[in-house]
């Protein structure tokens, strides 16, 4: 089954992405960047949703981190984000990120159509 | 509604419900009602360090709960005191958080009030 890694460190976000999530694909949870970034290696996700404001290192830092890893540099990430303002977007895609999906989720397809296309990258 | 009720969303518990049902939205009221006086009080604490980025950090993740969840107002004053932080502006975020804390009974309340209409 398809693994999806989920690096959130709020519980009531990583609650809801496993409601949304859990029915079509396996997840595995990191609350910060220490632990994602090692435990990335062993999991070896298809796709990652990547919080941007966590505790220590911060979203972008990780991304630095997994496109500079040469097993974890190819894994699609999307930045998955209540940073919305205008041109966040493509700040965040500029910096590296393969998608973009904004907090709250109002609508779910967004957030799969996302996933999908992650998972056609890894194809 | 009554007058004293914080402007919110119902909407967006039914969007909740349509995710996961009821549980999934008890389960996230009480996860985020738990984390509340948490949030606005390092929020409150890195404010008196005078540390920015932690208020930041902290109001950030309350903007997001209180969206997903249709606490608007308290949405809205997070998201306001996450800019001044941002901006590295200390004046103001005691007022917001002022505004925070007020409102967190209310927002208690509502969810609360929500989840019991759920289970009844």
């Amino acid at each position: 089954m398809t693994l999806i890694a989920v690096v959130e460190d709020n519980a009531d976000n990583r609650l809801l992405l496993h409601a949304l999530l859990g029915g079509d694909y396996d997840i595995v949870e990191y609350e910060n960047g220490t632990d994602a970034l090692a435990g990335l290696h062993t999991a070896r996700p298809d796709v990652v949703l990547l919080d941007i404001s966590l505790p220590g290192m911060d979203g972008n830092e990780i991304l630095d981190h997994i496109r500079a890893d040469e097993d974890l540099r190819s894994l699609p990430v999307i930045a998955l984000t209540a940073h919305a303002m205008m041109g966040d977007r493509e700040k965040y895609l500029a910096a590296g990120f393969d998608d973009y999906v904004t907090k709250p989720i109002v609508d779910e397809t967004i957030l799969m159509e996302a996933i999908e296309r992650g998972l056609e990258r890894r194809r | 509604m009554h007058a004293d009720f914080p402007e919110t969303d119902p909407e967006a518990l039914e969007r909740l419900r349509r995710f996961g049902g009821d549980k999934l939205l008890g389960d996230m009221v009480v996860l985020f009602l738990e984390a509340l006086p948490r949030r606005l009080a390092s929020a409150r604490a890195g404010l008196g360090r005078g540390e920015c980025h932690a208020v930041e950090h902290e109001l950030h993740a309350l903007k997001s709960s209180a969206a997903q969840l249709g606490a608007l107002r308290m949405h809205r004053l997070s998201q306001e005191g996450e800019l001044l932080a941002k901006a590295g502006t200390l004046d103001g975020l005691a007022r917001i958080l002022n505004d925070l804390d007020a409102e967190e009974p209310r927002v208690r309340e509502w969810l609360t009030a929500a989840c019991t209409r759920e289970s009844a």
